[in-house]
């Protein structure tokens, strides 16, 4: 061994200190706990949908539920995992859950094809509306996110970036979805998809930076 | 002799206990394995920043070991990741032999085979492996290797880039 290596391990031997392992369950923790408060922020300031008040909500609604907060688990799940690399981890189950939440939009593309819908089905407005309180939610559990996973060691900061941009977007729209009334599919397929695109492209370019080590 | 995968699980787990002892002599081990484990992939000229990097990385990173888990093939990605960084650097190095004497450890033989460069190389294709192979380890110019393997100067520079991206995305693959 070369005396520079000797020096380099006398040195790194100085400044050891015990250290917590990383648990992926405390970045889920983090991740959870900042998605219950976009869900609360959002019930209290724009209110829940009224159907869901009643307990009557359409069947849409919990559709939509489910594809955003499967894809927003399966995607943060393997960001926490990320953090603990290891030869032969690699995992890609998201992949499948990004592919069922894709038929959402897939349909609204087929059916606007049959049957092209009037700009009004569109809601522009609200449409703004959705995509501004879903990216400010996604946003803040990004970030959330990011600042828990720079503690790991993620060998792929790209995809890394990917996937957090994928489960903030999915998990922010999930928690605009309890106040959001409409249930058409040409607006669900639209405007429930450009958050998560949005937040995804988002996570890509700016993540990495971040993360690298 | 190397240590075994048993020795260095149960001597990470103590150094990430605090216990100094424990993690010298993990870090005398670790130093010896990834010598043998970059030998041929990079030239020899980088080996000893690579080992170091990947050396104060592992210090750097040592929350993220699982105890629960091997470790040499935590450390074969950690080792994969700065072996990655420094090809992106190294452009132009002087024609060093390779050390043709340093392979795998034979006693960690499957773990080794699992977690190797060569294989992560073997995840790429073919004309991306072999311009990364002659211009980041054996050092030829971009214009050697264009010659050598009669893709274009652009080619050569493409698909160097395009197999670092995949092979950096592959990291943790088998």
């Amino acid at each position: 061994m070369s005396g520079v290596a000797n020096n380099l391990i006398e040195n790194l031997v100085e400044d050891l200190e015990p250290v917590r392992t990383l648990k992926p369950k405390s970045g889920l923790a983090i991740v959870g706990g900042i998605t219950l408060i976009a869900v609360i922020a959002v019930a209290t300031t724009l209110g829940v949908r009224n159907d869901l008040m009643l307990g009557m909500a359409d069947e849409m609604f919990f559709l939509r539920s489910g594809v955003l907060l499967m894809l927003g688990c399966a995607t943060a799940i393997t960001v926490v995992n990320m953090a603990r690399p290891g030869v032969g981890k690699l995992s890609r189950g998201w992949v499948w859950a990004l592919i069922t939440a894709a038929l959402f939009p897939l349909t609204a593309a087929i059916m606007s094809a049959i049957n092209m819908p009037p700009v009004e089905a569109l809601r522009p407005m609200e449409g703004l509306k959705c995509l501004t309180v879903s990216g400010m939610a996604a946003l803040a559990i990004g970030s959330g996110l990011t600042l828990w996973l720079r503690q790991g060691a993620p060998t792929s900061p790209e995809r890394a970036g990917w996937l957090i941009g994928l489960a903030s977007g999915a998990l922010g729209a999930m928690a605009y979805n309890i106040h959001c009334p409409f249930n058409d599919i040409y607006y669900v397929g639209l405007w429930f998809t450009i958050p998560v695109i949005i937040s995804a492209v988002f996570g890509r370019l700016v993540v990495p930076h971040l993360i690298r080590w | 002799m190397i240590a075994n995968e048993e020795t260095f699980r149960r001597l990470m787990i103590k150094a990430q206990g605090g216990d100094k002892l424990c993690y010298s002599s993990l870090l005398v081990e670790c130093e010896k394995w990834l010598r043998r484990y970059c030998a041929r992939k990079i030239n020899p000229a980088a080996i000893d920043d690579l080992v170091q990097e990947t050396l104060i990385s592992l210090h750097r990173k040592r929350a993220s070991y699982d105890p629960a888990r091997a470790f040499l093939p935590w450390l074969a990605a950690i080792g994969r990741y700065r072996w990655i960084d420094s090809l992106r650097k190294i452009y132009r190095h002087e024609h060093d032999q390779l050390y043709e004497e340093m392979v795998a450890d034979p006693q960690d033989g499957d773990v080794t085979a699992k977690v190797s460069l060569e294989r992560l190389f073997g995840m790429i294709p073919p004309k991306q492996a072999e311009v990364i192979s002659l211009v980041k380890i054996e050092g030829l110019s971009i214009i050697e290797a264009a010659a050598k393997t009669g893709q274009s100067e652009s080619l050569v520079k493409v698909n160097i880039h395009r197999g670092l991206k995949k092979m950096s995305a592959l990291i943790e693959s088998e």
